[in-house]
C-alpha cells in the first residue's frame, strides 16, 4: 500500500498565510486584465442590442478607416477550406467541412476588402494565394440572416491599437437588424407555452419526473400538509475580474495566452483544437486569477476572437469584457420556482413530499435544479416523494455552472417546505430535520460518507444548535422578540456536495535543486481559492520545510495534466498530487546520495529542516544533504484522479461528499421591510484539512455568497426592451463589509476521510437558512429570494399577519 | 463619426516616479494608469465609479480613478497599491490583509488597502467604524469580509 499522508503534521492543517498575499495585497500580481505585451492591441466585441433578431446587413467599410483600427473578425462565418481555382478576383475552394459523404461541395468567393483570407495564421491577399492552398475564408456578408437570441450576443470583434479606438471602430460597424419578438420572462411562456423565440423548438420544455413511494397516501396518513411556491430568481456570478483573454502568436507558430480561466489546460486544448495546432504549442497560463465561480472553463467567444484577430493583426490582443458583458453573456445561475407540497406527523416524520418546479436557463442549456437530488438531504429518508421539472427558455444569455450548481436552489424548495411544515404542525423545524436525516448505511466502508452521514448530520446539528444558541432564540414563527419596529427569528437549513478527485488526472512535479531549493510544479489554477499554498504546504510537510521556502510553478497549461476547476475537485486532486510529488522526489534524493553518504536509502528519514539516518544517528542540514546530488537534481512526479482515490487503501488520501449546517439570526423591520443578517454558524465537515487558514476563508466567503443571494442579487430585465435593466453593480446589489453578520465557521475536521473539497459546499445553504430565520421573524413566508424590502413589505401587505 | 481631439502628452506623478505618455483627453486616470503606464494595481471592474476596485490615493485622499481624467490628475500626487510595499517590506495595511487572509482572488484587495491608507493616514486614531465607513464603497465577490474585520480591529489596535 501506498504511502498515505503523515500521521504526525507539522504543517497540515495548520494556518498557514498565502503565499501570494503580498503580491496580491499591492497590486503587484499580474491577473491577465494586467498583461501588458509589447506591441499589444485592444479587442472589443460589437454585441447585438436587441433580444431576439436576424441580421439584414453588415457593412465594416467604416469601421476599417477608424484610427488606429488592426483588425477586424466577423464571428461565426468565417470557414476553411482548399482552394480550388482562382480567376481574376474569384476564388473557387472546397470547404474543409463536407456537406456529405462523397458530395464534394464548390464555392466562389468573389474577393474584395470585406473578405478576409488567412493562410499559415497570416492574412494574405487573393495574389498569395494558390490552388491547393488551405486557407480560412470569412465573407462579411455572410452574417446577412444570423438569428440572434439575446441582447449581448457576439456579431464581431474588432483589434485597434489603443482600447479607445478600438471602442470607436466597434462603433463604426453598421448592422441593420430585423427586430423579432422576444420573451425575457419566465411567467410569459408558462402563459403561453407554444412561443418560440430561441433554438429549441419551443420556449417550453417538458423535463423529467419521477417519483417513490406513494405520494398520495403519503399525504392522508400526514397530520398536515402544506403547499406553497417558492423561488430563486436569475442570478450573475459577477466576477470581478471579467472574463477575456491576451493571445499572442509566437515567432514559430505556436500560441501564448494569458487566460482568466478555471481551466489552463482545456483552455489551450480548445485553442489548438480551434487554430489547427499541436497541444503543446498554445500555452495558456494564469499566474493569477480574479474569480471564476463556476463561469470560466475554456476560451469562450471572446478568447477565441482575440486570438483570432491577434493572428490577423500579426501582434497581441486583450479583450477583456466590460461589466455589462461580464453580467449578460458570461453567464447566468439559473432560476428556479417550485410549488411544493410537504406532509409531515405531529413527531416530525415527513410522510410525502412533492416538487413542480421550473426554472430558465437562458436562451439555452438544460435543467435549472438539481432533480436526481429532491427533496435534497432528505431523499433517502422521506418514504413518497414525487418531483418534475420543466426547462422555460428566455432570450438571455446562457446558464454556466455557478458554485454548486442546482443545489442551492434544492435547498431553498425542500428547507422553505421544512419551516413551513413545522409552523403548520407546531413543532421546532429542528425536529423534522432530526427526524428525516438519511440513515447511516451499515453496508458502506466504515469512514465513507453513506456509513456516517447520519451521525455527522447530527453531531453538526449539536454544534450549529450550540455555537447559535438556537435553544435559547427559537421560538414559534413571529413570537419572537421585538424591539420598535425590528422582529428577530432564527433559521437553520443543511447542504451536501461531493468534492471527489476530479476524473481527469492531475499531475504536479517537485524538483529538490542541488542547492536546496524546492520547485513544485503544476499546470493547476488558483481561483483565489488557495490552491498555491496548498500545494506548498503539503509539499512542505513532506520534505520537512517551511512552505514560503516552496517555490510554487503553477497556472501554466504546459506544466502539465490538470483538470479544471469545478465541483470542489482541485484540492482533493491536486493535494494528493503534490503528496505523491514530494514523496517520489524525496525518495529519489535518497537514492542518489544515500550512496555518498554510505547510507542505506531506507533508514534515511527527513526532520524538520534536516535529514536523519535512523541506523547511526548521522544528521545533515537540507543544504548539505541536497549539496551531495553534485550535478544531478532529484525529481518526483505525482499523479492523483478519482480512479486512483477509488483504489483499495487510497480512501484516507482523498475522498467526497459532505454535510454541512447553517443557522442565520436576524431581524427585519416591519416597517421597511429591511432585513438585517446578525450571526451565521456554519458547520462544515472538511476531512483533512491542509491549510485551515485558506479553509476557513472558502467557508465564509461562501456563506458570504449565499448572503447576498439571500438578501440582494437578481438580475432584472425589462419585458418591452428584452434587455437586463442592472447589468451592472450599481442596482445589482452585492454586499458590502456594512451589511456583513458575524461569521461563526466549526470546521469539522475527519483526517481520516483525506481530502475533501469544499469550495462550493458552504454556499449552499446559507440563503434558505436566512430565509427560514425571516420566517421565523415574521411569521409569514417571504417565498422568492431576495429577501428584498420591496418583497418583505408586499409579502406582509397582501396578509401576512404579524403580532 | 467625430473622434475628439487627439492624444496630448502628459506627465502624472505616480508613486513619487515622474512618468509622461501620450493620451487623449477622453481617457481615465485609471486606463492612463493601466493601459498607458502600466500601473496594474488599480483595478477596472465595474466601469461606473461604483465597487471600488479601482481605488487610488491623489493627493493624500481616496479616489476612484475611473471617475476622475488623466489630465485632470496632472500635477497631483498619485498613489497606488504598489506604494504599499517597500523593499519588500510591506505596509501595515496590506500586512494585516495577509495575516488575516483578507482576501481570496485578490482583485478588490488593493482598492480595499488604499482606500484604508488614505483613511488611516487622515486619522491614523480611526476606530473600526470609521474604517468600516472608509470602505463602504468597495465591494469583495469572493467574501472575505469577515477577514478583512479582522484585519481592520488588528490595525486599530496598533494604531494604523
Amino acid at each position: 500500500m501506498a504511502e498515505g499522508w503523515p500521521k504526525q503534521r507539522r504543517v497540515l492543517g495548520s494556518k498557514v498565510r498565502r503565499l501570494d498575499g503580498p503580491a496580491k495585497a499591492t497590486g503587484l500580481a499580474k491577473y491577465t486584465y494586467d498583461i501588458n505585451r509589447p506591441g499589444m492591441l485592444h479587442g472589443v466585441i460589437v454585441r447585438c442590442p436587441y433580444a431576439h433578431a436576424r441580421i439584414k446587413a453588415i457593412d465594416s467599410t467604416a469601421t476599417r478607416k477608424t484610427p488606429g483600427f488592426r483588425a477586424l473578425t466577423i464571428l461565426g462565418v468565417s470557414r476553411d477550406g482548399v482552394v480550388v481555382a482562382v480567376e481574376g478576383n474569384q476564388l473557387t475552394y472546397t470547404p474543409a467541412a463536407k456537406k456529405k459523404a462523397g458530395q464534394e461541395e464548390r464555392i466562389t468567393v468573389t474577393v474584395n476588402e470585406r473578405v478576409t483570407l488567412i493562410k499559415n495564421h497570416k492574412v494574405v491577399s487573393l495574389k498569395e494565394v494558390q490552388v491547393g492552398d488551405r486557407l480560412t475564408i470569412e465573407v462579411e456578408q455572410d452574417a446577412i440572416g444570423r438569428e440572434l437570441f439575446f441582447a449581448g450576443e457576439e456579431i464581431a470583434a474588432v483589434a485597434a491599437d489603443t482600447e479607445e479606438h478600438a471602442r470607436d471602430a466597434a462603433r463604426a460597424l453598421r448592422v441593420e437588424y430585423e427586430v423579432l419578438e422576444h420573451v425575457v420572462a419566465e411567467d410569459e411562456v408558462l402563459k403561453d407555452r407554444n412561443k418560440r423565440t430561441v433554438p429549441a423548438p419551443s420556449n417550453y420544455s417538458e423535463g423529467k419526473a419521477a417519483t417513490q413511494g406513494d405520494v398520495e397516501a403519503g399525504f392522508r396518513e400526514a397530520d398536515a400538509v402544506v403547499e406553497a411556491t417558492y423561488g430563486v430568481p436569475v442570478i450573475s456570478h459577477q466576477c470581478l475580474e471579467s472574463h477575456g483573454l491576451v493571445a499572442e502568436w509566437t515567432a514559430d507558430g505556436g500560441l501564448t495566452v494569458w487566460a482568466s480561466t478555471q481551466a489552463t489546460v482545456a483552455t489551450a486544448q480548445q485553442l489548438a483544437a480551434r487554430f489547427g495546432l499541436p497541444a503543446a504549442r498554445v500555452n495558456c497560463i494564469t499566474h493569477y486569477m480574479g474569480g471564476g465561480f463556476g463561469s470560466k472553463f475554456g476560451p469562450d467567444v471572446q478568447g477565441f476572437a482575440a486570438a483570432e484577430l491577434a493572428r490577423r493583426a500579426g501582434a497581441p490582443v486583450k479583450i477583456m469584457l466590460d461589466r455589462e458583458a461580464e453580467i449578460t453573456t458570461a453567464g447566468n445561475r439559473p432560476s428556479a420556482i417550485g410549488t411544493v407540497k410537504i406532509g409531515g406527523k405531529k413527531d416530525g416524520t415527513i410522510t410525502a413530499y412533492a416538487v413542480d418546479c421550473y426554472g430558465t436557463p437562458g436562451y439555452t442549456g438544460g435543467a435549472t435544479v438539481n432533480l436526481n437530488l429532491l427533496p435534497y438531504v432528505y431523499t433517502d429518508a422521506i418514504p413518497n416523494w414525487k418531483r418534475s421539472h420543466a426547462v422555460v427558455y428566455i432570450n438571455a444569455g446562457a446558464a454556466r455552472a455557478m458554485r454548486a450548481p442546482g443545489h442551492p436552489q434544492n435547498c431553498v424548495l425542500t428547507e422553505f417546505a421544512i419551516d413551513d411544515l413545522a409552523a403548520r404542525l407546531g413543532i421546532d423545524p429542528l425536529i423534522i430535520r432530526r427526524k428525516n436525516l438519511p440513515p447511516n448505511n451499515p453496508k458502506a466502508p466504515p469512514n465513507s460518507w453513506a456509513a456516517r452521514r447520519n451521525t455527522i448530520y447530527n453531531e453538526q446539528i449539536d454544534i450549529a444548535v450550540q455555537l447559535s444558541r438556537w435553544k435559547e432564540k427559537w421560538h414559534p414563527p413571529g413570537q419572537g422578540n421585538q424591539v420598535g419596529s425590528r422582529r428577530y427569528g432564527i433559521g437553520m437549513a443543511l447542504h451536501t456536495w461531493g468534492g471527489f478527485a476530479a476524473g481527469q488526472p492531475n499531475e504536479c512535479f517537485v524538483i529538490i535543486g542541488r542547492d536546496g531549493s524546492i520547485v513544485a510544479r503544476t499546470s493547476t489554477q488558483d481561483l483565489g481559492t488557495g490552491q498555491r499554498t496548498v500545494t506548498a504546504v503539503v509539499v512542505a510537510e513532506i520534505l520537512g520545510q517551511d512552505p514560503a521556502s516552496i517555490i510554487t510553478e503553477i497556472g501554466e497549461s504546459r506544466f502539465g495534466q490538470s483538470s479544471g476547476s469545478g465541483g470542489s475537485t482541485t484540492c482533493p486532486s491536486q493535494a494528493p498530487a503534490a503528496l505523491r510529488a514530494a514523496q517520489a522526489a524525496r525518495d529519489e534524493l535518497f537514492q542518489k546520495v544515500a550512496p555518498k553518504v554510505q547510507a542505506d536509502p531506507a533508514d534515511l528519514t527527513i526532520a524538520p529542516g534536516k535529514v536523519v539516518d535512523r541506523k547511526t544517528g548521522r544528521e545533515w542540514t537540507w543544504k548539505e544533504f541536497c549539496a551531495r546530488l553534485g550535478m544531478e537534481e532529484a525529481r518526483g512526479r505525482g499523479v492523483w484522479s478519482l480512479g486512483i482515490a477509488n483504489e483499495p487503501g487510497n480512501e484516507d488520501i482523498s475522498s467526497g461528499q459532505v454535510g454541512g449546517v447553517q443557522v442565520a439570526e436576524v431581524s427585519v423591520d416591519v416597517e421597511t421591510g429591511l432585513v438585517r443578517v446578525h450571526h451565521i454558524v456554519a458547520v462544515q465537515d472538511c476531512g483533512l484539512v491542509v491549510n485551515r487558514l485558506t479553509c476557513e476563508s472558502q467557508v465564509a466567503g461562501g456563506v458570504i455568497m449565499g448572503l447576498n443571494y439571500a438578501l440582494f442579487e437578481e438580475c432584472i430585465r425589462d419585458r418591452v426592451t428584452g434587455r437586463q435593466l442592472n447589468a451592472d453593480m450599481e442596482f445589482y446589489k452585492l454586499g458590502g463589509l456594512g451589511d456583513m453578520p458575524k461569521i461563526t465557521v466549526h470546521l469539522q475536521d475527519m483526517p481520516e476521510r483525506g481530502v475533501i473539497g469544499i469550495g462550493e459546499p458552504p454556499v449552499i445553504s446559507t440563503a434558505a437558512a436566512v430565509g427560514n430565520a425571516v420566517f421565523n421573524a415574521l411569521g409569514v413566508r417571504v417565498p422568492f429570494l431576495p429577501l428584498t424590502p420591496w418583497r418583505v413589505l408586499q409579502t406582509l401587505a397582501q396578509g401576512g399577519k404579524i403580532r | 463619426m467625430a473622434f475628439g481631439p487627439g492624444p496630448v502628452r502628459i506627465e502624472l506623478v505616480v508613486n513619487g516616479r515622474k512618468l509622461t505618455t501620450q493620451v487623449e483627453p477622453r481617457v481615465t486616470l485609471l486606463d492612463a494608469l493601466r493601459n498607458y503606464l502600466d500601473v496594474t494595481g488599480c483595478k477596472r471592474v465595474c466601469d461606473r465609479g461604483t465597487c471600488g476596485a479601482c481605488t487610488v490615493m491623489v493627493d493624500g485622499r481616496a479616489v476612484y480613478s475611473c471617475t476622475m481624467l488623466a489630465l485632470e490628475a496632472r500635477g497631483k500626487d498619485i498613489r497606488t497599491a504598489e506604494s504599499l510595499v517597500v523593499g519588500g517590506r510591506l505596509d501595515p495595511v496590506p500586512e494585516a490583509f495577509v495575516r488575516c487572509d483578507a482576501q481570496q482572488c485578490g482583485f478588490c484587495t488593493p482598492g480595499f488597502v488604499v482606500a484604508l491608507r488614505a483613511a488611516l493616514d487622515k486619522n491614523p486614531q480611526a476606530t473600526e467604524a470609521e474604517l468600516e465607513a472608509a470602505v463602504a464603497g468597495n465591494i469583495c465577490r469572493c467574501g472575505t469580509y469577515e477577514q478583512m474585520r479582522q484585519a481592520i480591529a488588528q490595525l486599530v489596535r496598533k494604531g494604523g
